[in-house]
C-alpha cells in the first residue's frame, strides 16, 4: 500500500510551496486518479514519488518501506513510470523492454532477464513486434511498449502521467484497459493523472482532486459532483445520467 | 517457439558489420606499413617485418612505422569512442572528446613547456641549446597532460555543484577552454619566432611522435576507458530515453555522467598530450556510425572505436603519401577526409525527409 503523509515541496529556497502537505493512500491493485488544473501540483507529486525531486518534508512509504531512504535501483524495482511521451532512442521493441530490467541486471542482461521480457511481450501481445524499431511504431503501440518496459521493472506501483494525452480514442481505450488489467491481475497499485473527467470516472477506483498544491477532495466516484468540479476547475459543468452512468458535460467559465 | 536468446535481436545484426570493420582496420594497418617517405619496396618491407631486411629497413618498420600505426589505431579508437560517450552523456550532438577544454589545456601546457621552459621567450632570445633540452618530447607531453588533468578536475569540480547538468558542463567547458586559449595567446605573444613555430607545430598533431612507450601508455588508458564504456552500454542506452526516464529505471545519472566525462577526457588528454591536437575524429566518427548502425551503444561503441581507428589510419597514410618527405598534419587530413563523408551521410538518410 502506498502511503504519502504531509508531503511538502518547493522548487527553490524562496519559491512558493508547490506541494503543501499532500497526504494520500492507495491500496494494492487500486487505480488512483489525480485530477486538477495545470499547475495544481500533479506532476510535482509524481516527481517526488519517483525520486526525481526530494521533498522538503513528509514521508512516502510503500508497505512501511521508506521510499525516501531507498537508492535508485531499489526504488526502480518498486516504482515504475509511464510518461506521456516516451523516447526510446531507436532501439528494438525487445531491447526497449529489456532496458526496464537495468535495476535488476546492472551491467549485462542474463537469461532470466530475456525470459522476463519474453513473458511480458507475450502477455501484452507485443511478441510480433519484438524486432521492430520502436520509432517506427504508432503512438498507441509505443505507449504499450512503455507500459511493457515499466512492467519489466516488476513494480508494485506504477505512475502514469497523462497516459492517453497523445492518443486517439481507440488507443486511449487500449491503454486504459491494459493498465486496468495490470491492477486487477497483478495487484499493482496505479496512480495516474488524466484530464478527461469522464474517462477518469470510468477508469479509476479512487480520485484525488488537487488544487494549489494540496488534495482538496478524495474518495470514490461519488466525489464527482458539480460543486467539486466547479471548485477544482473553476468552470460550470452539467452532469447527466445515461444508462446509469454519470456523464459530465463541459460548461462555461464562472 | 523461439528461445530467449534467439529473441534478443540487438547485437547480432551488427556483429557482421563490426567484424568487417575490425578486418578493415587490420588490413589497412598492414597496407600502411608499406607507405612512407623511404620508398621501401613491399618485398623489402616484408623482409624487414620478419627482421630479415637491412638494418635501416628493420628500424624503419619496427621503430617508426609500427609504433605510428599502433598510435593511429589506439588514438583513433579512443577519441572516437570518447566522442560518442560525450555526445550521449551530455545529450548534445556537438559534444566532442575535448568539450571539457582538454585540448586547449594540453596546448597551453605544451606551449608553456616549449616556449617558457625551453628558452623560447623573447627576453632570453633564441637559445638553441635549451631547445634541445626543451624539445624533450616527454617533458612537453607530461606538462601538456598535467594541464589537461587540471582542466578536467577543475570543470568536474565546478559542475558537481550543479550535478553535472549537461548544459552547465558544455558551457563550463567552453569558458575554461577559452581561458586556456587566451593564456596560450599571451604566451605566444612573448615567444621568439623559433619558439612560436615550435609551439605551433606541436599543436598540429603528428602520429610520428609515437613510440612504443607512448603507445603502451595510451593503450592502457584507452583500453580501460573502452572497457568501462562497454560495461555501461545499457546505462547509456537508458539515457537515450531522457534523463528522468533513465533515473526512474534505476540509473544514477549524476554518477554516470561523472565517470563518463572523466574517462573520456582522460583518454583525450593522453592522446592529445602525446600526439598533439587531432580534431574531428571524435565528432565525425560517432555520428557516422550512429547514422549507419543506430544508437544502441552495444553496437555504436565498438563501431565508433573501429571507425575512429580506420579514419585516423587512412588519414595518416594519406598524409604520409601527400607530404613527400614529411607528413602533413594528420588533424587536417582527418577533417578533409571525414567531413565530405560526414555530410554525405547526414544528407542521404531518410530521417531528413521532412514534410
Amino acid at each position: 500500500m502506498l502511503k504519502i503523509e504531509n508531503l511538502r515541496f518547493k522548487y527553490g529556497r524562496r519559491a512558493p510551496d508547490v506541494l503543501n502537505g499532500v497526504s494520500l493512500e492507495l491500496r494494492d491493485g487500486e487505480i488512483g486518479i489525480l485530477l486538477g488544473r495545470n499547475g495544481s501540483g500533479k506532476t510535482t507529486l509524481f516527481r517526488n514519488i519517483l525520486g526525481l525531486c526530494a521533498p522538503d518534508a513528509g514521508s512516502i512509504r510503500f508497505d512501511e518501506r521508506d521510499l525516501l531512504k531507498m537508492n535508485r535501483r531499489e526504488r526502480a524495482r518498486l516504482v515504475a513510470f509511464v510518461p506521456q511521451e516516451v523516447r526510446f532512442g531507436a532501439l528494438s521493441v525487445f531491447d526497449s523492454v529489456l532496458m526496464g530490467r537495468i535495476a535488476y541486471f546492472g551491467l549485462k542482461a542474463g537469461r532470466e532477464d530475456y525470459e522476463a521480457v519474453e513473458r511480458i511481450l507475450a502477455e501484452m501481445q507485443l511478441s510480433g513486434f519484438a524486432r521492430r524499431n520502436v520509432e517506427e511504431l504508432s503512438g498507441g503501440e509505443r505507449q504499450k511498449v512503455a507500459i511493457a518496459r515499466a512492467m519489466a521493472q516488476q513494480p508494485r506501483l506504477m505512475i502514469f502521467d497523462e497516459p492517453t494525452g497523445n492518443l486517439d480514442i481507440a488507443n486511449e481505450q487500449l491503454i486504459l484497459e491494459e493498465a486496468r488489467r495490470l491492477a486487477r491481475e497483478r495487484h499493482i497499485a496505479i496512480l495516474s493523472s488524466l484530464h478527461d473527467l469522464n474517462q477518469a470516472m470510468a477508469f479509476g477506483d479512487r480520485f484525488f482532486f488537487m488544487k494549489n498544491g494540496g488534495i482538496r477532495y478524495s474518495g470514490g466516484a461519488e466525489c464527482f459532483t458539480t460543486d467539486v468540479i466547479q471548485d477544482i476547475f473553476d468552470i460550470e459543468v452539467k452532469m447527466l445520467e445515461i444508462e446509469n452512468q454519470k456523464v459530465i458535460l463541459g460548461g462555461s467559465h464562472r | 517457439m523461439r528461445t530467449a536468446k534467439d529473441a534478443a535481436p540487438g547485437i547480432r545484426r551488427y556483429s557482421t558489420v563490426i567484424g568487417a570493420m575490425a578486418v578493415a582496420v587490420a588490413l589497412l594497418g598492414l597496407v600502411s606499413l608499406f607507405i612512407g617517405s623511404s620508398h621501401m619496396s613491399v618485398s623489402d618491407g616484408l623482409a624487414a617485418l620478419i627482421k630479415r631486411g637491412t638494418a635501416a629497413n628493420n628500424r624503419i618498420i619496427w621503430n617508426i612505422r609500427i609504433p605510428r600505426i599502433l598510435a593511429a589505431v589506439i588514438a583513433g579508437a579512443g577519441l572516437s569512442a570518447s566522442g560518442l560517450i560525450m555526445q550521449t552523456t551530455l545529450n548534445n550532438a556537438m559534444a566532442s572528446p575535448s568539450t571539457l577544454g582538454v585540448s586547449n589545456a594540453a596546448v597551453f601546457g605544451a606551449n608553456l613547456s616549449i616556449i617558457a621552459f625551453a628558452g623560447g621567450f623573447l627576453s632570453t632570445g633564441n637559445n638553441l641549446q635549451s631547445y634541445a633540452v626543451g624539445a624533450n618530447p616527454y617533458a612537453t607531453s607530461v606538462i601538456a597532460f598535467l594541464f589537461s588533468v587540471i582542466s578536467i578536475l577543475l570543470i568536474l569540480g565546478l559542475c558537481r555543484v550543479r550535478s553535472f547538468s549537461p548544459n552547465v558542463v558544455v558551457l563550463a567547458g567552453i569558458a575554461v577552454g577559452s581561458v586556456w586559449t587566451a593564456a596560450t595567446t599571451i604566451l605566444q605573444f612573448y615567444a621568439t619566432d623559433v619558439g612560436l613555430s615550435a609551439a605551433v607545430i606541436w599543436t598540429f598533431g603528428d602520429l610520428g611522435r609515437a613510440t612504443y612507450r607512448t603507445d603502451w601508455i595510451m593503450l592502457a588508458v584507452v583500453a580501460a576507458g573502452l572497457l568501462a564504456f562497454a560495461l555501461l552500454s545499457w546505462r547509456y542506452n537508458a539515457l537515450l530515453s531522457g534523463e528522468s526516464a533513465a533515473r526512474t529505471m534505476g540509473v544514477n545519472v549524476g554518477a554516470l555522467r561523472f565517470v563518463s566525462l572523466l574517462l573520456a577526457s582522460m583518454i583525450t588528454a593522453v592522446c592529445v598530450s602525446f600526439l598533439g591536437v587531432i580534431g574531428f575524429v571524435g565528432i565525425i566518427c560517432p555520428h557516422i556510425t550512429k547514422r549507419l548502425l543506430g544508437q544502441d551503444h552495444r553496437a555504436a561503441l565498438p563501431a565508433s572505436a573501429l571507425g575512429g581507428s580506420l579514419l585516423l589510419l587512412l588519414a595518416d597514410s594519406l598524409s604520409r603519401c601527400l607530404g613527400s618527405g614529411s607528413a602533413l598534419p594528420v588533424g587536417a587530413i582527418t577533417a578533409l577526409l571525414g567531413a565530405p563523408f560526414f555530410v554525405a551521410v547526414i544528407f542521404s538518410r531518410k530521417e531528413n525527409r521532412r514534410c
